[in-house]
C-alpha cells in the first residue's frame, strides 16, 4: 500500500461525508464554471474586436442618425482601407415578440468589412447584390426559423414604415451566412440599405452608423481625429471609437455585471471553504490516534504534512472537475437559447485552468490547518488522547 | 401523550444545548445558508426595486398612444395629423379652457456620462407637450424651476442628476452641436421619470429636425374606462390605427422583461447554491447524531422513544437554518436594500433603480432557508431514531 492509497482510504472512510462533500465542492465549480462563461460570453466579443475596426456615430447618441452622404467623405479619408453602414431595422417576424437582428447594409462593402467573421459562399452573395430586395441571414436565424435559400420572408419593423404603408418588408433570402470565428453571434438578417431607403416613409438619405476599417491600427488615432473634426461644428457631429471601446461601453450600459459574477462565485466559494475546511479538521482529529501510531512507525512529520494536503485535494479536484464538466454541459445546453446576447457561452480553456488553479487553492487552504497540527502531533499526545 | 411531549421537550433541549460543542461546523453551516439566502435576496432585490421603478410610473387613466407593433417609446413615431385626430378622439378630459389634456412627445436618446464606470451611457432626452408634466402623478421640482416654453432649457430628473456627470444646476449641455441650460431638478416620487431629461416639444422638435411627427401621445382620460373608446376610435379610424394602451399596462410590460430576466437568473443560482448549503447542513447534522449516539442510546435505554430523537434532530437543523435565513436577511437588507444601479430598460436608455427588499421577499428568503434546514435534518434525525441501542452503548 503506498502513500496515494492510504491518502484514499482515508478520505473514504466515512462514505457519505466524503460524498456530501464532493457534492458542495462540485456544485460551487459548477457555479463558477457557468458564470465564467457567461462573464466571458460577455466580454470575448471586445477582446476579440478587430483592432483596425473603428465605429462612427452620431455624436449625440449611436441611435441618432448619421447623413448618408457621410459615408463617400469617410471613404476618401486617407488611411482608411474599407466602409461600409449600418442602419437598425428593429425587426420582427410575425409578432412582435419575435424579435429579429435586422440590418439595412450595403452588401459588397459590408461583406468586405467582416469577412474574417462571415462565411458566404460567393455564389449567394453576387446573387444578394444582384437582388435589390433580397437578404441573407445567419446560420442560426435560418435554423430558428426553418428558413432556407428562395424563401420568401416578411420582415415587419417595429420602426420604420413603407412608403405604401403597412410596417412589412418581404425578403428573398439569397444566402445563409456562417461564422468563421466563435463569438460571432448568426441570429441576424441583412438585407440592401438602398432598396429599404427607397421604400422607407421618413428618415430618407440617413444611416445608423458607419463601420470603417483602417490600414493599420497604428493610423486608428489620426484617422479618429481627421473624421470627427471634418464633422464638427455641423448638425450631425459625429464619435469615432474602435470597435473594441465601443463594445466595452455598450456591455457596461447593462451593470457591472463582472462585480455581479465576483459576488456570487465568491458567495459560493466562502461556503465550500467553510465547510470543508471544518470538516476536515474534524476528521483529522477524529484520527488523532492514528497520526500517532503512524509516526510510531516511522513516519516523518513531512509525509504526514503531505498525506493530509494531498487528502484535502485530491477531495477538492473529485468535487471541482466533474463541476466544471456539468457547467461545460449546462453552457452547450444553453447555448442556442442566449445566442444573441451571450454567443460565446462557454467553459474555454482559459476558465478550466483557472478552476483547477482554484481547486488546488482550495484544497491547500482547507487542508493546510489540520496538516500543520498533524504534522506537529506528539506521539505521546496523540496516543494519550481519545 | 403529555410524557412523549415531554420526552420531546427534553431531547430537543439536550441537542439545542450540545450546538455549543459542534459550534464550528453548525457555524458554517448558519453561514453557508445566509449565503445562500444574501445571493437570492440581492437578485429578488435587484428585481423588485427595477419592477417598482418602472411599474409604479403609469397611471390608469392616462392614454399613451403609440405606432401599431412600436412596443417601446423609442421605436414610435405619430405624425402630426394623427396628433389632430387624438385631440378629437373621445374619452379624453378637458381643461378648464376645454382644451384636451394631451401632451405629444418625442423620445431621443442622448449620452451622458456614468458616473461610477465613466463610460457612455443611453439617456433619454424627453420633448414634453404643455401638459406634459401635470399627466404624471407627484411631479415637483425640487430645485431651480421649470423650463420656460420656447427656450433651450431642460429639467433632469434627480436619479439621473446623482448617476450620471454634467448635469449640475446651472451648467451647460451639449447634445451634438446643440446648447442646452439644466434650470431645474425634479423628484417624480423615485419612478422611472427621474431617470430622464426634459425641454420643450417644441424646441427639441426644431433643433432635432424632427418638425413632422412626435412618438407618443400621452393623454388624460375621463375615467379609466373611457380607455376602451379611445382604442376603439383608433382602431376604426384608417388614419389612425395606433396603439392606445393605459400607461400603467404599457410601463408593467416594459417592467417585466428586465425583472423577469433577473429572477431567472437569481432563482436557479440560489437553488444552486441552497443544494451545496443542503451538502453542508446534512453533513453537520449527521456528525451531530454520531457525537451524540452513546447519549440518545442511553436515552433510549431508560425508556425514551425514538421519535423525540427524531424530533429534537430536525429541530437542531431547523434553528441552525433559521437562524442562517433570518441573518441573510438582515445581511442582505443592510447590505443592499436601498443601494442604487442603473441598467439599460425597455426604451434603450439607463433606468436608474434602488434595490428594494420586501417582507415577502424576505419571506422567500427564510423559506428557502429552512426547506435546505428541513431535508438537511430529516435523514440524520431518521438515523437517529433508529439508532440501535446496543451499538450505540458500545462506541468503537
Amino acid at each position: 500500500m503506498n502513500d496515494f492509497d492510504l491518502v484514499r482510504k482515508n478520505l473514504f472512510r466515512r462514505k457519505l461525508r466524503a460524498a456530501l462533500m464532493i457534492v458542495s465542492i462540485l456544485i460551487a465549480f459548477m457555479i463558477f464554471g457557468v458564470l465564467a462563461g457567461f462573464h466571458r460570453a460577455f466580454t470575448v466579443g471586445e477582446d476579440r474586436a478587430a483592432a483596425d475596426r473603428l465605429i462612427t456615430v452620431n455624436k449625440i447618441n449611436f441611435t441618432q442618425p448619421l447623413p448618408m452622404a457621410y459615408f463617400n467623405r469617410v471613404r476618401a479619408v486617407d488611411g482608411v482601407r474599407q466602409v461600409t453602414h449600418a442602419n437598425w431595422f428593429g425587426g420582427y417576424y410575425q409578432d412582435p415578440k419575435n424579435f429579429v437582428m435586422s440590418l439595412a447594409i450595403e452588401p459588397a462593402t459590408y461583406c468586405d468589412v467582416y469577412r474574417k467573421e462571415f462565411d458566404i459562399p460567393p455564389e449567394q452573395l453576387t446573387a444578394f447584390i444582384r437582388d435589390r430586395s433580397s437578404a441573407v441571414i445567419g446560420e442560426s436565424m435560418a435554423r430558428k426559423w426553418g428558413w432556407k435559400v428562395g424563401d420568401r420572408v416578411p420582415i415587419a419593423s417595429n420602426i420604420f414604415s413603407q412608403r405604401s404603408g403597412g410596417h412589412t418588408w418581404d425578403f428573398t433570402i439569397a444566402g445563409i451566412v456562417k461564422a468563421k470565428v466563435e463569438h460571432v453571434d448568426t441570429n441576424f438578417v441583412l438585407f440592401q440599405y438602398d432598396y429599404f431607403d427607397e421604400t422607407r416613409s421618413f428618415g430618407k438619405d440617413t444611416i445608423g452608423w458607419l463601420i470603417l476599417q483602417t490600414n493599420a491600427p497604428e493610423n486608428n488615432d489620426r484617422v479618429v481625429k481627421t473624421i470627427d473634426s471634418m464633422f464638427a461644428n455641423s448638425t450631425a457631429e459625429t464619435s469615432t471609437d474602435t470597435e473594441k471601446a465601443f463594445g466595452t461601453a455598450f456591455v457596461a450600459q447593462f451593470g457591472n455585471i463582472a462585480l455581479i459574477v465576483f459576488l456570487v462565485v465568491g458567495a459560493a466559494f466562502v461556503t465550500i471553504l467553510m465547510i470543508v475546511g471544518n470538516t476536515m479538521a474534524l476528521s483529522i482529529r477524529e484520527r488523532t490516534r492514528e497520526i500517532g501510531v503512524l509516526k510510531t512507525l516511522g513516519f516523518s512529520g513531512g509525509r504526514i504534512l503531505r498525506m493530509v494536503l494531498g487528502e484535502s485535494i485530491l477531495l477538492a479536484l473529485l468535487g471541482g472537475l466533474p463541476g466544471l464538466a456539468i457547467a461545460a454541459l449546462i453552457t452547450i445546453a444553453l447555448r442556442a437559447s442566449l445566442a444573441s446576447i451571450a454567443p460565446a457561452f462557454a467553459v474555454s480553456p482559459d476558465i478550466a485552468l483557472q478552476g483547477i488553479a482554484l481547486m488546488i487553492a482550495l484544497g491547500l487552504i482547507t487542508g493546510i490547518i489540520p496538516a500543520l497540527n498533524a504534522m506537529r502531533l506528539k506521539i505521546a499526545t496523540a496516543l494519550g488522547r481519545g | 401523550m403529555r410524557s412523549l411531549l415531554l420526552q420531546v421537550i427534553a431531547v430537543t433541549s439536550i441537542n439545542l444545548k450540545s450546538i455549543a460543542q459542534r459550534r464550528w461546523l453548525s457555524l458554517s453551516t448558519v453561514i453557508a445558508i445566509a449565503l445562500v439566502v444574501i445571493v437570492l435576496l440581492a437578485f429578488l432585490a435587484m428585481a423588485n426595486g427595477f419592477q417598482r421603478t418602472i411599474a409604479g410610473a403609469g397611471a390608469d387613466d392616462v392614454a399613451i398612444v403609440l405606432r401599431a407593433g412600436s412596443q417601446a417609446e423609442i421605436n414610435s413615431t405619430v405624425a402630426r395629423d394623427q396628433v389632430r385626430l387624438i385631440e378629437d378622439g373621445p374619452g379624453i378630459a378637458r381643461g378648464a379652457d376645454g382644451k384636451p389634456l394631451i401632451s405629444p412627445e418625442l423620445y431621443l436618446v442622448v449620452d451622458g456620462l456614468k458616473r461610477s464606470t465613466r463610460t457612455k451611457a443611453n439617456l433619454p432626452l424627453r420633448g414634453i407637450g404643455e401638459q406634459g408634466a401635470a399627466l404624471r402623478k407627484g411631479i415637483a421640482v425640487t430645485a431651480g424651476r421649470m423650463f420656460n416654453r420656447g427656450s433651450n432649457e431642460v429639467v433632469v430628473g434627480k436619479a439621473l442628476l446623482r448617476e450620471f456627470e454634467g448635469f449640475d444646476l446651472g451648467s451647460t449641455v451639449s447634445f451634438g452641436a446643440t446648447r442646452w441650460t439644466v434650470v431645474g431638478v425634479f423628484d417624480a416620487g423615485g419612478s422611472v421619470f427621474e431617470s430622464e431629461i426634459w425641454a420643450d416639444l417644441n424646441v427639441v422638435q426644431s433643433l432635432f429636425n424632427r418638425n413632422n411627427f412626435v412618438q407618443t401621445v400621452r393623454a388624460r382620460l375621463t375615467g379609466p374606462a373611457a380607455l376602451n373608446e379611445l382604442k376603439s376610435y383608433s382602431d376604426n379610424d384608417p388614419r389612425l390605427k395606433l396603439d392606445v394602451k393605459s400607461e400603467a399596462a404599457y410601463f408593467a410590460e416594459q417592467a417585466s422583461q428586465t425583472s423577469d430576466l433577473i429572477q431567472k437568473l437569481g432563482w436557479p443560482l440560489a437553488i444552486a447554491m441552497a443544494l451545496g448549503a443542503l451538502a453542508g447542513a446534512l453533513n453537520t447534522m449527521y456528525s451531530s447524531v454520531a457525537a451524540r449516539a452513546t447519549e440518545i442510546a442511553t436515552l433510549r435505554a431508560i425508556g425514551f422513544g425514538g421519535f423525540p430523537a427524531f424530533v429534537g434532530t430536525l429541530v437542531e437543523s431547523l434553528s441552525l437554518a433559521a437562524i442562517g435565513g433570518l441573518l441573510g436577511a438582515a445581511a442582505t437588507y443592510l447590505i443592499f436594500d436601498g443601494i442604487t444601479a442603473s441598467t439599460l430598460g425597455g426604451n434603450f436608455t439607463q433606468v436608474v433603480f434602488d434595490f428594494k427588499l420586501s417582507p415577502w421577499l424576505i419571506g422567500e428568503g427564510v423559506a428557502l432557508a429552512l426547506i435546505v434546514g428541513l431535508i438537511g435534518g430529516l435523514f440524520p434525525a431518521l438515523r437517529a431514531a433508529r439508532l440501535p441501542i446496543v451499538a450505540g452503548l458500545n462506541p468503537t
